[in-house]
């Protein structure tokens, strides 16, 4: 079942950061070329070695619409088909972090509940270590360390000792060995001194910071984190993503983090899959992901106003404008136009006249913001 | 020895989910005092009840024999079975509420020993509630006979497995209607008045009685006054086949139970129903 499974991503190109699979309906036309490296994967599409802990091929979720018997029970309907997640493949290799990032409704949680045994998939497989999270879900269970969005899977009526002692002996941790190892997960996640205190009466950075020891105390194969700092300060979010980096990195976890930080996501340097109501849109690094995508806006200042405003006239057919100031103007070029084809556009005399130009790199919020407002048929508007 | 590492496996769990209810149950301390006290509080109203009873001299004329003694063996034999009953779908409601059903469903733990793990210290509060009844009511003048302990609690064991089976019945549909308590509510209230708690079931129109013989409560507890009172009514149930009702009833019920709560988690992981509440 699993080479068969693996052997099917044999069929798919891995055209840069866009998804295609020929003979399928996909995400548009393969607008960028070039091979994305895929973690732990050889050429044919078999795991290269056994560090592949994560291997999700195909995988499909599709909500269907609640059966009218269903209303005599409760009336949370789904009246349409939901289509949560659809063909999605990712692998993450033993220490490697793979950021999960999407708007919401993108497939996220639903990606991440199929691989906790929460939720079945519709189609395709996911592995964790090579066991299905399906069909071997318990043995799944024992290699993930999950945490959820929100801090209600925590016992607030327990203290942090009891959350991680209940949690421990249903691991089958022994007794004598568990009390040494919740003390080091609590001091590994800054709560050390805590033992006694009630995760009622914690903060909610501070239970944020329990459910993530919580998820490393069984020292797991597979770390799941559904947006671990929503609810961490700025400071709490830096100093959590570096300990997290740093135990997954030293214990060669697997670690998928979601996160609606995008300065996070940069932070963490770490493999980007972008998802797109249930499709993968772009799946690499973020360097790759700029390559491809962010065109700097290129900024001129003149030493007049009157020389920015026919400037203004001369570059509006090559680029989008905007004047941050009246000395300033910015152009986002179509594509194809460079740095050169604007300069000679604006000619010797204004030319004398420009004070600076620079390049300014977009955040990576527009260059997101590019991608999931672009309509798959639009794809190639992209470039 | 090979059933040894799985036997040490769920002790290890029953423990854990054991202590876990009993911190938080100890983390309310008045509530739980003023539920223990609320539960001893019909020995002492029935008291009263029977001394009335008796003061009309009912009693002789009736087949209950010492009406008290057989009212507070029939109170805390329902209470520990309605515990049974009810435990684990209370448990799964506030788990369901709180979210922290979800942390126990991926915890490596067979969903089908969930039932059973989620009610082992409400029955545990079930047994002690029991006993406090019987405790109380001994101390008012209830007259026990102690002889017939042994086979007492093999047939509230199996009391307690059939109780608990309706209840996990009732928690499949809690899974998927995420509500079901006045379901079974109405299945406590029917197993009270049929099953014969504070009256003999002979009183119960002859139409009527069969329903009674549908309900657990009432084989237990008839098996218990004949093994506990000093001087049991007449019976209105023969042991052999109050046993032998029992055990199919367990046979059944667990039977269709126990798939059927699984069935229910399957249809909730595949529609996405779980995290709901």
């Amino acid at each position: 079942m699993e080479s068969t499974d693996l052997n099917r991503s044999t069929n798919r190109v891995w055209n840069g950061g866009l998804v295609t699979t020929p003979g399928t309906n996909h995400d548009g036309p393969a607008i960028l070329t070039g091979t994305l490296p895929r973690w732990g994967v050889s050429a044919d599409g078999r795991a290269a070695d056994d560090e592949t802990i994560v291997a999700i091929r195909g995988l499909g979720k599709v909500y269907e619409p609640t059966p009218r018997w269903m209303r005599l029970l409760v009336r949370t309907m789904i009246y349409q088909p939901v289509v949560a997640l659809q063909d999605v493949d990712v692998d993450v290799p033993a220490g490697g972090i793979c950021a999960v990032v999407g708007p919401n409704g993108a497939g996220k949680t639903s990606m991440f509940r199929i691989l906790v045994g929460l939720t079945t998939p519709s189609a395709g497989t996911a592995l964790v270590a090579g066991f299905d999270a399906h069909r071997e879900s318990p043995r799944v269970r024992r290699l993930v360390g999950w945490m959820p969005a929100e801090d209600r899977s925590l016992f607030l009526r327990l203290n942090c000792f009891d959350n991680l002692h209940f949690h421990g002996r249903l691991h089958g941790i022994e007794q004598r060995s568990l009390r040494p190892r919740i003390s080091q997960a609590l001091d590994q996640v800054g709560l050390g001194g805590h033992e006694k205190v009630s995760a009622f009466g914690l903060s909610a950075g501070m239970r944020a910071r329990l459910q993530l020891a919580r998820a490393l105390l069984t020292r797991p194969r597979l770390l799941i984190l559904d947006e671990p700092t929503a609810s961490v300060d700025p400071v709490g979010a830096h100093e959590l993503l570096g300990l997290i980096t740093s135990i997954v990195r030293e214990h060669r976890m697997a670690a998928l983090i979601s996160s609606h930080r995008l300065e996070e996501i940069e932070a963490l340097r770490s493999h980007v899959v972008l998802l797109d109501r249930g499709r993968v849109r772009f799946q690499g690094d973020l360097d790759e992901l700029r390559a491809r995508y962010d065109r700097p806006r290129i900024e001129f200042e003149f030493s007049s106003s009157s020389a920015a405003d026919l400037a203004g006239v001369l570059l509006t057919e090559v680029g989008r404008l905007t004047r941050p100031t009246t000395r300033v103007v910015a152009c986002d070029p179509r594509p194809g136009v460079t740095v050169g084809t604007l300069v000679t556009r604006l000619g010797a005399t204004l030319t004398a006249d420009l004070v600076r130009v620079a390049e300014v790199p977009l955040p990576l919020r527009d260059v997101l913001a590019k991608i999931y407002l672009s309509t798959p048929s639009a794809a190639g508007a992209l470039q | 020895m090979r059933g040894w590492p799985r036997l040490r496996r769920l002790a290890r769990m029953v423990w854990a989910f054991a202590r876990l209810d009993a911190t938080e149950d100890f983390s309310y301390p008045m509530a739980l005092l003023f539920y223990l006290l609320g539960a001893i509080l019909p020995a002492f109203v029935y008291f009263f009840v029977a001394e009335l009873f008796e003061s009309e001299g009912r009693a002789a004329s009736s087949a209950v024999g010492d009406y008290y003694t057989f009212l507070v063996i029939g109170l805390a034999i329902a209470a520990l079975l309605q515990s049974a009953m009810t435990g684990f779908g209370g448990r799964l409601q506030y788990a369901q509420d709180r979210g922290t059903f979800e942390t126990l469903l991926v915890e490596p733990v067979p969903w089908t020993l969930i039932p059973l793990l989620m009610n082992v210290w409400r029955l545990l509060l079930g047994v002690l509630t029991a006993s406090l009844l019987l405790a109380v009511g001994g101390l008012l003048g209830a007259d026990y006979r102690l002889s017939g302990l042994a086979t007492f609690a093999g047939v509230v064991l199996l009391g307690v497995l059939a109780s608990s089976a309706v209840g996990i019945i009732s928690a499949s549909l809690l899974v998927l209607a995420k509500r079901s308590a006045p379901v079974l509510s109405l299945y406590g209230l029917a197993a009270s008045l049929f099953a014969g708690t504070l009256f003999p079931i002979d009183l119960i129109p002859a139409w009527l009685r069969w329903i009674s013989f549908l309900v657990p409560h009432t084989y237990v507890i008839a098996l218990g006054r004949r093994w506990f009172m000093a001087a049991p009514p007449q019976d209105s149930v023969a042991p052999d086949l109050a046993v032998t009702s029992l055990l199919l009833f367990v046979l059944v019920a667990l039977g269709l139970g126990v798939p059927l709560f699984s069935r229910a988690l399957q249809y909730s992981r595949r529609t996405g129903l779980l995290s709901g509440y």
